[in-house]
């Protein structure tokens, strides 16, 4: 470290910013610490690392968390991909084709912007419930793929528009359709922005509480939905939880997404920081 | 031989077919429910049956019911206290982070912001449940620090539980708004803060002359977001409180959840949305206007 940058404006900015980010981050220390602790240590001490270990609180919260871990995988991963896909080809067609009605669906898309999720949760929950569906999984993955839309489409549609043309017109000159144009050059040379738009569009998705908690099943329930089922129990009894395995629970239900922005923190913050973008 | 509009939209069939699934998918998820939400909000209706036609009566009995008064001022203290929260504290870590010399450690503390994004929403809800309640983290605190008088069950006290779900969520270090504000900084040309610099423009008087008022776009987006997105949440008080105790936590968009899932008054449900709309929808055109006449 050069002694340029040990000035003392520059330390107390590095002191004030570790402060603000253990902060941050305490959440994350406080399930880790009790979720090792037995009930009489987290009624004796809520900070501390326990001396002796309950390691048995991930195997209860594990039976509970499973299920709804599975589901939240399946539903999360298959709506992000059908999402990407079908912005992806709406908005190559908005973007590089033109056709009749083209402004006119584009104004369609983004009038959603102005709808809110509250005006359209209770119609939908009617709407779905009297819908005969094969598998009780697309009673969340259908209206999310519809909702995640016009996100997508709006970041692919600016991409695809910043596309090199000429490199798109020989293609077309070699014979190329529309289809292979999409698949062998448009999408390959978007992948970054893909990787980029899925992974903002997921963590809402996984996150996401109301319209699960109203169309999913007992079987097909999400993990934001379970652990709010969990609080009376997390297998204790009434008013006092066993908080070991309740904060177990919490831990194992953060641990998809923390593999991933493993991988794809940096895709994460590029993709945010590209433009003003709604998360 | 066809005319020529008609020629025109054979040659964009493949087009068409490639916004079939996102055009069927927007329009049975989104359009459908919007219309239904819209005119169903003029009808008694169960949610079940035919709805009949009441006019305006929903309407009516959403602006006169005094717990509906009650929710509204819940609603109006929780978005003035939520807009300073969203900005304040992005702002302030934004503006440490930008301050740094070099560009590797200010991505590595950027990132380190980031790290809370793993953890689900609902799991920060709920352990905060865990810190308000009688035997959790806030009391014990307290107690350790010799403020013992000041323990509370913080979500069963009236007077309490609103600011309670209000602050739930320290230090509010939002991580989109952190990086729109970081990036809004970036953006700033560096002739610029040279410029400033002659004027006498370092530290405090930096931020304050030159890049406050060069944020006000990303400063602007983050108003409307928090605005927008607090007038229409309801899952803290949803999950934690159920609106109680006594309406003290009872916010316009619960109760259009509870008169719904509950009373199975859907009618009515769907008038206090469209009022919530249209509240959405004046509060969106004032911020573009003032933006525009800013500009």
């Amino acid at each position: 470290m050069n002694r340029r940058s040990l000035t003392p404006g520059e330390i107390v900015r590095n002191v004030l910013l570790l402060l603000l980010a253990l902060l941050a981050l305490f959440p994350v220390y406080f399930s880790l610490v009790n979720s090792l602790k037995s009930p009489v240590q987290y009624a004796q001490n809520l900070l501390n690392f326990p001396a002796t270990l309950h390691p048995e609180n991930y195997s209860l919260a594990w039976v509970q968390i499973r299920g709804p871990l599975l589901n939240s995988v399946v539903v999360t991963l298959s709506s992000v991909l059908a999402t990407v896909v079908f912005a992806a080809s709406s908005a190559y067609a908005l973007a590089l084709i033109d056709f009749p009605g083209r402004r006119l669906l584009f104004g369609l898309v983004f009038a959603l912007f102005l709808v809110p999720d509250f005006l359209t949760l209770i119609p939908l929950y009617v709407q779905i419930k009297a819908l005969t569906l094969p598998s009780n999984y697309l009673a969340i993955i259908l209206p999310t793929v519809a909702a995640g839309q016009p996100f997508a489409i709006l970041v692919l549609y600016a991409a695809f528009r910043a596309m090199p043309r000429d490199m798109l017109e020989a293609a077309r000159l070699d014979g190329a359709g529309h289809w292979a144009l999409l698949r062998s050059i448009v999408l390959p040379l978007s992948l970054p922005i893909l990787v980029s738009v899925s992974i903002i569009r997921l963590v809402p998705v996984w996150n996401d509480f109301l319209l699960p908690s109203l169309v999913l099943d007992e079987v097909h329930r999400t993990v934001p939905v379970a652990l709010v089922g969990f609080q009376g129990g997390g297998a204790a009894t009434g008013s006092t939880p066993n908080y070991g395995a309740l904060m177990a629970s919490y831990v194992l239900s953060a641990l998809p997404l923390v593999v991933l922005f493993l991988f794809l923190m940096r895709s994460y913050v590029q993709g945010v920081t590209s433009g003003g973008v709604k998360a | 031989m066809p005319s020529r509009p008609l020629r025109r939209l054979r040659e964009g069939w493949p087009a068409y077919l490639f916004v079939l699934p996102s055009v069927l998918l927007m329009a049975y998820f989104s359009y459908v429910p919007a219309y239904t939400a819209m005119t169903r909000a003029f009808t008694d209706w169960d949610g079940l049956n035919v709805p009949t036609f009441t006019g305006l009566e929903n309407f009516q009995r959403a602006l006169t019911d005094p717990v509906m008064g009650q929710a509204a001022l819940n609603a109006g203290i929780w978005v003035v206290l939520g807009l300073v929260l969203a900005v304040l504290p992005p702002l302030l870590v934004a503006e440490l982070i930008f301050n740094l010399r070099g560009q590797r450690r200010q991505y590595a503390w950027r990132s380190l912001f980031v790290v809370p994004v793993v953890v689900p929403s609902l799991v920060l809800l709920l352990m905060w449940g865990t810190f308000f309640r009688s035997d959790g983290l806030i009391n014990t605190v307290l107690g350790s620090v010799g403020l013992g008088a000041w323990r509370h069950d913080w979500l069963s006290d009236p007077s309490t539980a609103l600011y309670s779900l209000i602050f739930l969520g320290f230090p509010y270090i939002d991580v989109f708004f952190l990086l729109l504000l970081y990036a809004g900084l970036q953006n700033i040309a560096p002739e610029v803060f040279e410029a400033g610099k002659m004027d006498g423009a370092v530290g405090w008087r930096r931020v304050l002359y030159l890049d406050l008022p060069l944020l006000r776009p990303q400063l602007g987006l983050i108003a409307l977001l928090s605005v927008i997105g607090n007038v229409q949440y309801f899952i803290s008080p949803l999950v934690l409180t159920s609106g109680g105790p006594g309406y003290s936590t009872t916010v316009p968009a619960l109760l259009m959840y509870n008169t719904a899932t509950r009373n199975g008054e859907y009618g009515y449900a769907m008038a206090i949305a469209v009022l919530l709309m249209l509240v959405v929808v004046v509060l969106t055109g004032l911020s573009r206007l003032v933006a525009r006449e800013r500009a």
